[in-house]
């Protein structure tokens, strides 16, 4: 009985080692995030780009990238500047929808339609480490606030995705 | 006959309308030991360091944000109250700040600068619906009592959080998002660039003055000086 244990003790052990060693460590000393541009003819409410600011830097920290997330316009120490990075924004496509379609037709017809363009750049010597890309559609009866969120979480995706596997964001 | 009619009538009318009053304000949550939160610093947010000591007086901490109940953070559920005012609750997470760094000046005369608060937005803003969006948003007018410039420094601090579904949750979630969007915009303030401009720009060495600079240099005599060529 005591075998067993002992046996079922070191599977376990072995099981979750890998699953401790996958926390992946701080990459980048600290991210600033800034309130992302508007393109000529995108129509959002002032408190949309608040919102989407929040949420990115909410969903920054989560990615376990950064040791600090910090505010637009920090201070950032000059030791720190190499393995900081800077991450700005244009909102370059909204498309509003149509909530009749939505009812009426249903299968995502309709849809509200938001495309982000993200650049993130290196703080020290402004260099682009990346360029990212991303299109989100919700439905027009959802509070666009729900877009902000669906985009800040595609946008921190995108963006652990890229500098995890980029030689360029070490 | 038609006079008692419409009399009736008019009545009936005020009695739906008192009632319906009263039933509006049996709505509206009282603030109650049970529902009232207190929000403090987790820690001091320490400021950035200045290229000479500078050290600030909190001046006057005014409320613009127009709200009619300052206190009340969350109608739902029986609503969430705050203990104090919000601007007694960034006066006294500023002063602990900058109390912690060695920057505060226990009075106006003894202060290289006088920090007055315009505090436009505290606690929780329209959200997704799915968390709370806790916000603290203010202007800082930063003056050189000496010289009498000053400068405008605005800071914004957000948080997210996640709902709850029981009141106790949604009480400790709404203050940890509110301490957490308050810790923010302080550090937005005391860690920022437009902070650390301002200082620089009214922190400069006195200029020499008009006067002293039309006087001619010790040892300088009009006469002496002729004109090269001829």
């Amino acid at each position: 009985m005591r075998r067993i244990f002992g046996l079922f003790l070191v599977a376990a052990l072995a099981l979750s080692a890998p699953a401790l060693a996958k926390d992946p460590e701080k990459k980048f000393k600290t991210a600033e995030a800034k309130h992302f541009a508007r393109a000529e003819g995108v129509e959002l409410s002032p408190e949309f780009s608040d919102y989407l600011y929040a949420e990115l830097r909410n969903e920054l920290g989560k990615t376990k990238l950064f040791a600090l997330v910090i505010g637009e316009g920090e201070v950032v120490e000059d030791a720190d500047a190499p393995a900081s990075i800077v991450i700005e924004g244009t909102i370059t496509e909204y498309k509003k929808g149509s909530v009749v379609k939505d009812v009426l037709i249903g299968f995502s017809a309709g849809w509200r339609s938001l495309r982000v363009e993200t650049k993130i750049t290196r703080r020290s010597d402004h260099a682009t480490l990346q360029t990212l890309q991303s299109h989100v559609r919700t439905s027009p009866r959802w509070n666009e606030k729900v877009m902000a969120r669906t985009v800040a979480k595609q946008i921190a995706k995108e963006i652990k995705k890229s500098l995890t596997q980029s030689p360029n964001g070490s | 006959m038609h006079r008692k009619t419409s009399l009736l009538c008019c009545s009936c009318l005020v009695a739906v309308f008192f009632l319906w009053c009263t039933r509006a304000g049996a709505h509206d949550p009282k603030p109650t030991p049970e529902n009232t939160i207190q929000i403090h610093l987790a820690e001091p947010v320490k400021p950035q360091p200045f290229p000479r000591p500078v050290k600030f007086f909190i001046g006057n901490v005014i409320d613009r944000s127009g709200n009619p109940q300052p206190l009340l953070v969350l109608k739902d559920r029986g609503g969430v109250f705050l203990d104090r005012q919000p601007t007694e609750i960034a006066r006294e997470a500023l002063m602990v700040s900058l109390h912690s760094a060695d920057a505060l000046a226990t009075d106006q005369d003894s202060a290289d600068l006088v920090v007055n608060i315009y505090l436009f937005k505290f606690g929780l803003a329209a959200g997704s619906g799915i968390d709370f969006f806790g916000k603290v948003e203010f202007t800082a007018v930063i003056k050189n009592p000496k010289t009498g410039e000053s400068k405008e420094v605005k800071a914004t601090g957000t948080s997210i959080a996640g709902r709850a579904v029981f009141k106790k949750n949604i009480q400790k979630n709404v203050q940890e998002d509110i301490g957490a969007a308050l810790s923010d915009a302080l550090r937005n303030f005391l860690r920022g660039t437009a902070l650390r401009d301002a200082v620089a720009a009214l922190t400069l060495p006195a200029a020499p003055s008009a006067a002293a600079a039309s006087q001619p240099p010790p040892g300088f005599s009009p006469g002496l000086m002729r004109p090269r060529f001829r």
